[in-house]
Parts: C-alpha cells; structure tokens; sequence
C-alpha cells in the first residue's frame, strides 16, 4: 500500500507494508537518524515525536502515522545542535547511537515541563532511552544544565 | 509483524463484525502484537473508534479501551480520584515512549501475566465492556478469558474505591517478579497479586481475614498479608524462583494495605 507520511514538515509519498513499524518505513525513505537499537521496544533509540509526544518508532505502526506530524531529531537541528554542545561539554557522548533518541527524549521533556525538572523527574522522563557506553552520569549532567539554561 | 489485510473500521459494529465473523485481529497499540506474532490474516485496526478516554459516566469511571498508559499516568481525572495509583501502576513500564503507544485494550485482552495494570484494575473491582453489550468483572474475565472473538470497548472503574500498587522488579525496565494493589472499595477489602508469574488473581481469604473494617489493625493487615502468600499459587522462572516469590508478597500486599488504611 501507498501511504503519506509528514516528516519534519514536508509530505512524502512511500510504498509500505501494512504490518510494517514507523522505522523501517522512515529509513527506507532516507531518514537514517531515526536508529535503529533492539527493535523490541526496549531502548529508546528509534524515539520519534509524533505529534509532538514521543513514540518508539520500532513499536508503531507505519500506517497509523499518517495524518500526524513526524518529527525527526533532523527536524529539531537546531535544538540538537544546542543541546549537543552540553553533551560534549560533560563527555557525555561515545559511541553516539542513543543520542538521537536522548535528544527527541529531552527535547520533548522541555516542552511538558513548566520548571526546571528535579534529577528525579528527568531520570523518570528518560527511563526509556538506555545507553550502552556511557552510565548516564555525564548525560544527566548535561541534561540538568541545559535544561537550567533553558529555565534561567 | 506481517499483517496480510488491514482494515481500519469507522464504526464499532464494523469492527464487531470483522472480528467475530471474520476472525479479525484486534490491532491496540500494536506493541505486543508485533513482538509476538508472524502473519495476522486479517488486521483491524481500532484506533478511529473514538475509544480514547477517560471520563466520568455517573458513579464510574470510563477508560476507553485505546487509551494509552501514557494518558492513565497524566489524566487529572484519575489522578483526583485515585491519587498517585494508576502513575505508580504503569510508570515502570519500559518509557514514556511506549507508553504513549501501548492500550488499556491491549492488556486487558491479553491477560498477560506480568501486567502490572490488570493487578491494579482487579483490585478496583472493574467491569469489563465488551461490544456490543456484555459487562464482565475484569478479575473473572482475567482468570477465565472468553469463549469466543471479542470486542473490549472500555472498562469502568467504581469511583468509590480507593488504592495502593506495589511492585518488585529486577532493574526498573523488566517486567515485575510479584506485584500487587489492595484497595478498599467503600465496603470491603480487596487484594489482588499478578506476576506470580501466572496472570492476576484475587486473594479470597485475604480478603475475607479483613472483613469489612475500613481500620484494620496491625496484626490483621500481617495476617492477611501472610494469607494471601498461602493461598495463591506462585511459579518460577528466569526471575525468581516460587519460593521467593512467596517470602515477597506478604511484605509488599502489608505496605499496600498500610498506605490504603493511612
Ligand atoms: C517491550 C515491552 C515491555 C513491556 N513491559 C511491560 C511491563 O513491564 N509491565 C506490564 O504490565 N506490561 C508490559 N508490557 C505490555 C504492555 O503493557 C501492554 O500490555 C501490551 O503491549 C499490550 O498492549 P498493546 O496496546 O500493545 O496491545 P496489542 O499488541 O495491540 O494487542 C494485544 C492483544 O490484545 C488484543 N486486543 C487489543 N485491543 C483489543 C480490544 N480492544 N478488544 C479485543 N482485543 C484486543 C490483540 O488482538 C492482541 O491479541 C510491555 C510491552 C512491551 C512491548
Ligand atoms: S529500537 Fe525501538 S526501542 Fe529499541
Ligand atoms: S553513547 Fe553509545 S549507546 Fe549511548
């Protein structure tokens, strides 16, 4: 079946299985930030928002999304980008491959919350985006600072 | 997941009809489905049935079957109803990622043994709605599933019913080794323990050990405690063995009925 599919803004057109998950469908059309990790909806990494609210991409239907808005970390460049910096800043990063998925998580976290989150709330907010290099230490500092910059 | 014909039904008497003369698959969230099955004949897809919410209805709370446990966890609803009950229940489940994804429906009708939600829904003494007009006790229909193709469409929670969620896990994302909710329903007590790890059951002699004293004492929440490890059945596996299972629930169902009782 043919399905449209908003991402990041523009429409596009794509050939798709109706059993087929939002990620495969997405890569296939030239999105190859949205990672793929355990493709058991255990991890985190193939996080997309759709509509705004954050979805594994691997455990959603491809179908299902049409109509809705799909935003990709590409989408949110510029957040990353800024976000990114305190990444580095705290040597949070290694191998990288969570990062998309950790960027959508927190991105997404700053638009719910109103203040700035406790280290509790945030590490409830991101239990879902596992790592597999870096124990989270570095990540929650990052995260903490920015989103303390973002409220200052 | 392989799904050889998707239907998306706009009604509730389409989608009946798919599935119970048809032999249709309901689609919830999807996320169970595609972890576990390889070719679904016929795929019907509930989501523009309007069953997303929840809503007061008279002396009930109404949870529509296609709503998320990301929804259960914020609804202000459930939250001035029940305080932090339905949050403590779900809030283990994975991430909010997928519980932006995964259905009330879903994992009612899956009768899954490790749900953390059907241990809550049990205890509260809720009916299930099954299309087009059959209520069941959700505990009965847990132990016992039904006879033939079904249609959820919702589960009505009484709003008289007050409770507490406990719950032990390995690491913060597996599934639970034991868990349980007690809750007093404004007459009586009720406990129910899921994860044992067979599917969720209530515990009569617990139950009936606390009577109908909203202020049990102490030793009579100890008792029961230990009375409903005694009566149920418990398994092991790649978790935790039976026996550790057992030397748990007492422990967790005596803070559940503490936090109800204040
Ligand atoms: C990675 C992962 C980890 C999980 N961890 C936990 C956990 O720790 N604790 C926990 O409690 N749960 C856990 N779950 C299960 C989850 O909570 C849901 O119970 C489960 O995903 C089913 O919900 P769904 O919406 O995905 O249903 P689906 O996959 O869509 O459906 C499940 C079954 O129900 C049927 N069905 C769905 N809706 C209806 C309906 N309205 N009427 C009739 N039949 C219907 C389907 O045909 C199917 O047989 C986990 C799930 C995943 C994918
Ligand atoms: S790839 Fe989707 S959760 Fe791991
Ligand atoms: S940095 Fe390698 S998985 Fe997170």
């Amino acid at each position: 079946m043919n399905i449209t599919l908003r991402i990041n803004g523009k429409e596009q057109s794509i050939e798709c299985q109706p059993g087929e998950m939002l990620t495969e469908v997405l890569r296939r059309a030239g999105h190859l930030e949205v990672k793929k990790g355990c493709d058991t909806g255990n991890c985190g990494a193939c996080t997309v928002l759709l509509d705004d609210k954050p979805v594994l991409s691997c455990s959603y239907l491809a179908v299902r999304a049409e109509g809705r808005e799909i935003t990709t970390i590409q989408g949110l460049a510029d957040e990353a980008k800024q976000f990114a910096a305190f990444l580095t800043a705290e040597g949070a990063d290694q191998c990288g491959f969570c990062a998309p998925g950790f960027a959508l998580t927190v991105l997404s976290m700053k638009k719910e919350f109103f203040h700035t989150p406790s280290e509790a709330e945030i590490r409830h907010y991101l239990a879902g985006n596992l790592c597999r290099c870096s124990g989270y230490e570095g990540q929650i500092r990052a995260i903490k600072k920015y989103l303390e910059a973002d409220h200052a | 997941m392989e799904i050889l014909k998707y239907a998306r039904p706009q009604s509730m008497d389409e989608a009946f009809r798919l599935i119970s003369e048809q032999r249709g698959t309901a689609i919830g969230g999807a996320a169970w489905l595609r972890t576990n099955t390889k070719t679904i004949a016929l795929g019907v897809d509930l989501a523009d049935l309007g069953l997303e919410y929840v809503r007061e209805a008279g002396d009930h709370i109404e949870i529509g079957a296609m709503t998320t446990y990301r929804e259960l966890e914020t609804s202000q609803l459930l939250r001035a109803r029940f305080g932090a009950l339905f949050e403590a229940t779900v809030s283990h489940v994975v991430g909010i990622q997928l519980r932006n994804i995964i259905t009330v429906g879903g994992t009612v009708a899956g009768r899954y043994g490790f749900s953390d939600l059907n241990t809550t829904l049990c205890a509260l003494g809720a009916q299930a709605v099954f299309y087009p007009d059959q209520t069941v006790d959700l505990a009965e229909f847990i132990e016992k599933g039904a006879g033939a193709p079904f249609l959820l469409e919702k589960v009505l929670l009484p709003v008289s019913a007050k409770g507490a969620y406990r719950q032990m896990r390995i690491s913060e994302n597996d599934f639970p080794i034991i868990n349980t909710t007690a809750a007093w329903t404004g007459s009586g007590w009720r406990i129910a323990v899921g994860s044992r790890p067979a599917a969720t059951r209530l515990c009569q002699k617990a139950m009936a050990i606390l009577g109908e004293d909203p202020l049990p004492s102490d030793e009579t929440i100890a008792s029961a405690g230990r009375a409903a490890a005694d009566e149920l059945q418990f398994g092991s596996d790649i978790r935790a063995s039976a026996e550790y299972r057992r030397e748990i629930l007492p422990v967790l169902v005596r803070r559940a009925l503490m936090e109800v009782r204040g």
